[in-house]
């Protein structure tokens, strides 16, 4: 039998999802006045107990710290069934969520990425430009705190970085010589990793390495460590090791709140005038699809029958320099050397639209080398000692993050069969790469070629398509004017349900050639705003005059 | 040898796991191979702790009992080391899908030893809480960079 709230305890805003986006909206709308409860499938991390100070630190990262939730299978886990995919989806579950072991590479999208349609006739433009979103941008560059240096040739001018860039490392020092020699752009990235101390007992990046395992200095942002302790201290109720079964309407087709297994497997039910999806770009889909109703019979908010439609990754190939002398390439945080978006406008004279950007990337530890990383293994047998010898620290690698436009038969859907620990529908993906972003990559990875021979690589390998490369969870509940073609509006709300909103990556129209995390985090906290200018109803009369007071 | 009941080692599989280390990271310089080193104890101990690397642990040992070379010479320590090396090849060959995990799992243990770490150069352990020293950055390494007009593509 499920357990209801009771009336004092019906929350302002229940957001689902307590990462990246579900986040940014509890700390905005507490700071606002709100009653905000969260609920979150997973459990609050310990940076002390982060496995990189552990001996089997690298089998960690090959079991119960995998990216892969289909490796990691945690109970907090679900599965996701990507048998029909290239790419495999990678998500973590926590207070946190995937900024856990992101490597808080955090590029803005461009101006031209929220206009592909008018610059490039494909996909849609976004109902909102770079500039609208570029204050928010500038509000979580400061609640994440980024290190990185204003002047970039390739984007517009911002605001200056909290902190001064990341140290380049021998290694990146090399390759700024391959592009310098081209003539090509490079500039230190944008991270949300702290050159210098930042933020609340947050220490300056001491160059470990795999920062995918958690910071045990808290150099590297996640939000458990920025905005969720001021948004705890505000009054939010973050409940944890929950798991939302459906977001339950009335006969209206309103949103009531949400159905959800609580710790000890109860089934339990939190009452709420409005809801906030923040659970990623298959998570918050499967749930839509799991809260059939009769007034929704397709599934929550979805009329337009889009919810889940249009994924996008960002398809990765890695490119690997290996060069005659060691660089020690396991020094420093694995993504956040440097970018190059020398190519990241469309240029007519090619054969495919829009461009990519080149992150570069690092080694981390031996056993990880030896596994291949990112680029295969090392060989095993009589020629094992040689390879490993002749590469470990002498490699650096590109990798080449493709903007992937959106195509309706990439898709999240419920698996029939496959459920999670909790006995509900695993989400199952079908994507197929397009010949657009196939053409992409097969150009990058060709002036990749270019870049480390110019720097004195001697010998160049290639992953043209990085399986365990799903990072970026994208488009599946698009935003757009039309509700005929669209989810969801410019601030995230359905267009179906006037008090339910969408947050995280799936509302995303385009993806761009960039990490979207803090594009994505700029929309919730637009969305925030929104909802805090403009959904004053939402408020308890209580707080609200408490605010006013 | 027999496949591997319920998923446990016997005695016999064991060796053979020692072996098959062997085969995969043979010795180098002063280090024994991997087997000889005594790693197959302590890959069956992880592999146990993980659904995934046990089952891939598990149908490589079995392949292996069931591969007929292996079977006609009366097992695959049995087997001259070319041979066994061409029955691993045919395993990576036909379960990929196992074989890549073990060895995952083989190397992973391995390079957890504290005398392969000492041979390889690794003197720091796990990377926190010293971390690497590296240099801070230094703007001087923009001037070229800078002197680059704003391309970004203008969209009003």
């Amino acid at each position: 039998m499920t357990q209801t709230s009771k009336a004092d305890q019906i929350a302002d805003v229940l957001i689902i999802g307590a990462g990246a986006s579900g986040a940014a909206v509890a700390w905005k709308l507490s700071e606002e006045g709100f009653k905000v409860v969260c609920l979150e499938q997973g459990r609050w991390q310990r940076p002390q107990n982060y496995v990189t100070g552990d001996a089997d630190w690298e089998l960690r990262a090959l079991t119960d710290w995998s990216f892969d939730p289909n490796i990691r299978q945690r109970p907090e886990d679900y599965p996701v069934n990507d048998k029909d995919s290239p790419i495999s989806p990678l998500m973590f579950n926590a207070v946190g969520g995937s900024t856990i072991h992101w490597t808080a590479h955090t590029p803005r999208m461009h101006p031209s990425d929220f206009r592909v349609k008018s610059l490039d006739g494909v996909a849609d433009d976004w109902p909102l430009t770079y500039f609208d979103l570029e204050p928010f941008y500038d509000l979580n560059d400061e609640m994440m705190g980024c290190s990185g240096i204003i002047g970039d040739p390739a984007n517009p001018p911002r605001s200056p970085r909290q902190m001064p860039p990341l140290g380049l490392g021998e290694d990146g020092k090399m390759l700024v010589e391959g592009f310098e020699k081209l003539g090509w752009h490079w500039w230190p990235s944008d991270s949300y990793v702290n050159s210098v101390p930042y933020g609340d007992d947050r220490g300056a990046c001491n160059y470990c390495g795999p920062n995918g395992l958690g910071c045990k200095v808290k150099a590297k942002s996640s939000t458990d460590i920025t905005y969720w302790p001021h948004a705890v201290a505000n009054g939010v109720k973050l409940r944890t090791r929950c798991r939302v079964t459906r977001i339950t309407v009335d006969d209206e087709g309103v949103a009531t709140g949400a159905d959800y297994l609580d710790r000890n497997g109860r089934l339990r039910h939190q009452a709420a005038k409005s809801v906030v999806l923040a659970a990623n770009g298959i998570g918050t889909p499967r749930l839509m699809l799991m809260s059939k109703s009769d007034a929704h019979p397709e599934g929550l908010a979805n009329s337009s029958g889009l919810v889940g439609k249009n994924l996008m990754f960002h398809p990765y190939a890695i490119v690997m320099g290996l060069f005659p002398e060691s660089i020690e390439s396991w020094k420093g945080p694995m993504g956040n050397i440097f970018m190059s978006q020398e190519f990241y406008e469309t240029d007519s004279r090619k054969d495919f639209v829009r461009g990519y950007t080149y992150q570069i990337i690092r080694d981390t530890g031996p056993a990880s080398h030896a596994r291949g990383g990112i680029n295969g293994p090392i060989p095993w047998g009589e020629s094992h000692h040689d390879a490993f010898a002749s590469s470990f620290g002498k490699s650096i690698g590109m990798a080449i993050i493709g903007e992937d436009l959106p195509e309706d038969h990439n898709t999240v859907t419920l698996d029939e069969r496959l459920v999670d620990g909790s006995e509900l529908p695993a989400p199952k993906i079908d994507y197929t790469l397009s010949t657009n972003s196939r053409r992409l990559l097969d150009d990058g990875i060709e002036n990749a070629r270019k870049v480390l021979e110019a720097a004195g690589a001697v010998d160049v390998t290639v992953n043209p398509l990085l399986r365990a490369g799903g990072w970026h969870l994208m488009g599946t509940a698009r935003m757009g004017v039309d509700p005929e073609a669209s989810v969801v509006n410019e601030w995230g709300q359905t267009h179906d349900i006037d008090n339910v909103f969408i947050v995280d990556g799936s509302i995303l129209v385009t993806g761009g050639g960039v990490n979207p995390t803090s594009t994505i985090q700029a929309l919730a906290l637009r969305a925030a705003d929104y909802i805090a200018r403009e959904r004053t109803e939402f408020r308890s009369e209580s707080i609200a005059q408490a605010v006013a007071d | 040898m027999s496949p591997t009941e319920g998923g446990r080692l016997t005695e016999a599989d064991r060796t053979t796991l020692a072996t098959v280390l062997d085969r995969l990271i043979p010795a180098v310089d002063d280090l024994p191979g991997a087997g000889e080193m005594g790693l197959a104890r302590e890959v069956e101990r992880r592999a146990r702790r993980n659904h995934r690397l046990r089952g891939a642990l598990v149908a490589t040992m079995d392949a292996l009992s069931l591969d007929l070379s292996a079977h006609a010479a009366g097992g695959f320590n049995a087997l001259e080391p070319e041979a066994q090396v061409e029955a691993l090849e045919e395993i990576e060959r036909s379960i990929p899908d196992k074989f890549t995990p073990f060895l995952q799992l083989v190397y992973t243990v391995y390079y957890m030893e504290k005398s392969v770490l000492e041979h390889i150069g690794w003197t720091t352990g796990p990377v926190q809480p010293d971390g690497f020293d590296v240099e801070p950055f230094d703007e001087a390494i923009l001037v070229n960079a800078r002197q680059r007009e704003p391309f970004w593509r203008e969209t009003e």
